[in-house]
């Protein structure tokens, strides 16, 4: 089965010799929800706007489902998008927004009133706004307004549905709510769904596949697990999670095992192919993966100093520590944990430990 | 140092609030113009209207006489509603000019500099001068005019037609020439408030160009069509150049009915009746017009 | 966007409208320069004669002057009341602000024979003879509102929030005025000055009905038109355009970056 989406070699340069997005290739398989992530600026809505058809690419090309869409105006693609700012229409009711998509076209290619009708019941049923199906969009709450827009973009049942940032506008807890519907919403439809974000817990949580972005460029996709677990670069490794990067000197290096030299240890890491004696590369460990010194597996590697600052944040307590090296790393301990001195003394097992050569 | 110059009770004033005060300051001085320049005139009109004249003098009355003139005998009667037809025509006819000029201006043009400059082409003829505005018409459409010079030498015709001038057509056509500006401005401010997202999101959803303007751009743009074609509508009607230089027999408006009754026939009390009618019209059509903008515009 | 923006029967459709809107001038302006007597075809030469008459006309020269003393007096009384006015409505809640609103409205509205009728029963009945005072008077009442549409459109742009924090620093009210709020809608109150002093220039219903001996430009254009065509007209037009022109652009420069700056 095709790819629901393949982008091919895509890139986008605005007047005045900006590219927003910089050869950009991905295939994103049907049925999949997939996250774009970046901070801002970094391409990801660009991106999302040349697959809706809001923007045009300077090159490449753009298949859906196996058909070459590239130069396929938007309104002829069947995709829906979700704008950021709903982009709700202000003199029409909720429902006459949600049946808008249905009720345009030449008369004998739309569906009779009964089933369009029907639809519209449907999907305000969905996103459970039922009552307010006679209110003027300016009468509605920020959430309400957003299911909408989600109706509106599902009435017309695409196979792909794009969003862009829909929940940055919500609250912490709104967010959480929003995220577990959505999640529903998908797996009930099936459909596939693209979100572009910057807000890295919402793609760690809800998505099959995460494409992390920066400066126009795709650095990785693939599943949360591999983004998170297994980054390729020092962005994306930062971009998830709490990292620290520590700078190291290869010693020996064999095909299944490598040797490292840092913080004045050493330390056994898993080989890799690229790794040569002498080679300076970054070892880089999440802050939450560190352990009690006293509990540290064996060839774990001891990370200990001066706790500078701590911030207090509920389930846990992040210290900010000074290395006899110079070097300063952020550690997540149980909220109550103690220091002896001003000094912490931690391990890092050596299996969480991540070999960056840049 | 305020209060003593415009000769105010100065009890008064120090026993007011500093807030009140304050107040007074601002709003004093145009409201007291207006009651002096504005309503006291009125006033003296209306009493003027109650009058009539007797050989060649002003004698005061207290008899509606000059109303019931109006309102039955011709051509008083007939001129309001050949005004306000006109007004109405010159009000559709630039709207829907306008809409074109106002679309290309909010939705094609991007940058600000080439948006900038399309506003100034635009303004520009609004501002050169309304008399010559009116003769140059006189000068295009007229038995020498250009437009006749052109069809007899393309021999399209054998003698000037003559159907263009002095009639209630040319009228219009002068009117609409010279209003358009105004509504491309009203309805301009209008579109420039939509969000661009909007637009997007119909086209997203499968509409097409036309479909986009009659559900989404043209609803949102009523209120600017609508302030626009209010004053448009009372500009027109209130109009005597235009009819002066290239109406005809068939095309009487009351302004210039005014001027007649305050020339040669002298008969101020009756023009001060139709003066008094007209404030009034015009006071309801202000009413009527912060009615309609309620009901009709939408919070963006 | 794409389909709105790119069609291209809307873009013929805007190019033919301007077109239109500037067919007139067009003609206007060049048959100033015919050699010939006809204001219309044929066109005989081209010559600045008219021009050259027109600035021996010295009716036409001292109506010029008349206009612009008269659009100057107009500016200066409308201006203030309209600002003043514009203050009192954005800033305070009053007993009839609603009437006061729609008085103010008025003068734009009616035709302006009708305010130039009231206007001279008002003058009759207290004895005063027709001047250029008197038209002063009368534009300078008509025109307000154009000031106050302005000032208020900005005023209600720019908020509360600058005149409260003045206040708060211990500003005094006109201190208020003149360092902070005078400032931010200065955009506004140039164009608005502008604006009225080309519809003064321009003005002929007012006027007519409240002219004294002196004339201003456009009722000697209107007594020329009644009488007779004559070229003169044209080459009056012409440069009436030119000087609209070039007050609009400064006015639109000035409050533009006024605007901007504000911001």
């Amino acid at each position: 089965m095709p790819p629901a989406i393949e982008l091919v070699g895509i890139s986008k340069d605005f007047t005045g010799h900006v590219r927003a997005v910089d050869d950009v290739s991905l295939a994103i398989e049907a049925g999949h929800l997939v996250c774009l992530l970046g901070s801002s600026g970094c391409g990801k809505t660009t991106l999302l706007r040349i697959i809706a058809g809001l923007e045009s690419p300077s090159s490449g090309r753009i298949m859906l489902e196996g058909r070459d869409i590239t130069d396929l105006p938007a309104r002829e693609r069947n995709m829906r998008m979700m704008f950021q700012d709903y982009a709700l229409f202000p003199h029409m009711s909720v429902a006459e927004n949600i049946a808008f998509g249905l009720t345009i076209g030449p008369a004998r290619r739309r569906l009779p009133k009964a089933d369009i009708q029907a639809r519209v019941e449907r999907y305000l049923d969905m996103v459970q706004l039922g009552p307010q199906r006679d209110r003027k969009p300016h009468a509605l709450s920020g959430g309400q307004r957003q299911r909408v827009a989600l109706a509106r973009a599902l009435a017309t049942e695409p196979p792909v549905v794009l969003f862009d940032e829909p929940l940055g506008s919500l609250d912490a807890g709104m967010r959480r709510s929003m995220q577990g519907e959505l999640r529903q919403i998908h797996a009930e439809l099936g459909k596939t769904f693209v979100f572009v974000t910057h807000d890295q817990e919402e793609a760690l949580s809800m998505s099959d596949r995460i494409g992390v972005m920066s400066g126009g460029r795709l650095l990785q996709y693939g599943s949360p697990e591999d983004v998170y677990k297994r980054p390729e670069s020092r962005f994306v490794a930062q971009f998830l999670g709490r990292s620290n990067f520590l700078a190291a000197t290869v010693q020996t290096a064999e095909p299944g095992v490598a040797r490292l030299a840092l913080l004045n240890a050493s330390c056994i890491v898993a080989g890799r192919a690229d790794l040569h004696p002498g080679q300076r590369v970054t070892v880089m460990f999440r802050a939450n993966h560190a352990v009690p010194a006293g509990s540290a597996p064996p060839g774990a590697l001891h990370v200990e100093g001066l706790a500078t600052q701590r911030r207090y944040f509920g389930d846990y307590a992040e210290h900010t520590l000074r290395l006899a090296s110079g070097e300063q790393v952020f550690l997540q301990t149980p909220p109550d944990a103690a220091i002896v001195d001003g000094m912490l003394r931690m391990a890092v097992p050596a299996a969480r430990l991540n070999v960056l050569v840049d | 140092m305020l209060a003593s110059s415009r000769g105010f009770p100065r009890a008064t004033f120090a026993r007011m609030s500093p807030q009140m005060r304050l107040k007074a300051i601002w709003l004093l001085p145009p409201a007291a113009w207006f009651v002096v320049f504005l309503l006291v005139p009125y006033l003296i009109t209306a009493t003027y209207s109650f009058g009539h004249m007797q050989s060649y003098r002003y004698v005061p009355g207290f008899s509606l006489a000059n109303y019931a003139r109006i309102f039955t005998t011709a051509p008083y009667s007939g001129a309001i509603a050949q005004s306000a037809e006109i007004g109405l025509l010159t009000a559709v006819f630039s709207s829907i000019l306008a809409y074109p000029v106002a679309m290309v201006m909010a939705f094609r043009v991007t940058r600000a500099a080439a948006r900038s400059a399309l506003y100034l082409l635009v303004i520009l003829p609004w501002w050169a001068s309304y008399l010559v505005k009116a003769y140059a018409w006189k000068t295009i459409l007229g038995p020498h005019g250009i437009l006749n010079s052109l069809l007899l030498s393309l021999h399209v015709v054998e003698s000037p037609i003559t159907i263009l001038l002095y009639n209630t057509a040319s009228v219009v056509l002068t009117l609409t020439y010279i209003f358009t500006p105004f509504a491309v401005l009203s309805i301009y401010a209008s579109l420039e408030r939509i969000p661009a997202s909007l637009l997007e999101a119909a086209e997203d959803l499968g509409a097409g160009g036309m479909e986009i303007f009659w559900r989404i751009i043209l609803p949102l743009s009523v209120p600017g069509l609508l302030a626009g074609g209010v004053i448009t509508f009372a500009l027109g009607f209130g109009d005597f150049v235009a009819p002066a230089l290239l109406g005809g027999a068939d095309t009487l408006m009351i302004s210039t009915i005014m001027i007649n009754l305050l020339g040669v026939a002298n008969d101020r009390p009756l023009a001060s009746a139709i003066g008094i009618i007209i404030v009034i019209l015009a006071f309801l059509l202000i009413g009527v017009m912060g009615w309609a903008e309620r009901r009709v515009t939408v919070r963006i | 966007m794409r389909a709105i923006g790119s069609s291209r029967a809307l873009l013929a459709a805007c190019v033919l409208v301007m077109l239109f809107l500037y067919l007139p001038l067009f003609v206007m302006v060049v048959m100033s320069f015919n050699a010939g007597d006809s204001v219309g075809l044929p066109f005989t030469g081209f010559s600045l004669a008219w021009y050259a008459r027109l600035f021996g006309n010295a009716q036409i020269m001292h109506a010029i002057i008349n206009s612009l003393i008269v659009a100057v007096g107009t500016v200066a009384i409308s201006l203030p009341l309209g600002v003043m006015a514009a203050v009192g409505l954005d800033r305070y809640e009053f007993p009839g602000k609603a009437v006061f609103r729609r008085i103010v409205l008025l003068p734009l509205i009616l035709p302006g024979v009708i305010t130039g009728v009231s206007l001279l029963n008002f003058y009759i009945i207290n004895g005063v003879r027709l001047s250029l005072a008197t038209i002063i008077f009368g534009q300078g009442t008509a025109l307000v509102c154009v000031s106050l549409t302005e000032v208020f459109a900005r005023l209600q742009q720019l908020g509360r929030s600058q005149y409260e924090a003045a206040q708060d620093l211990g500003a005094g009210e006109s201190e208020c005025f003149f360092r902070v709020i005078l400032p931010n809608i200065s955009g506004a109150v140039v164009g608005a000055a502008l604006i009225s002093a080309s519809i003064s220039l321009d003005e002929i219903a007012v006027t007519y009905l409240l002219t004294g001996r002196q004339n201003t430009l456009p009722m000697v254009i209107w007594s020329l038109l009644r009488r007779e065509a004559t070229p003169l007209v044209n080459a009056a037009g012409t440069l009436m355009v030119v000087a609209t022109a070039i007050l609009v652009t400064l006015g639109l420069r000035l409050s533009r970056s006024g605007a901007e700056a504000a911001e």
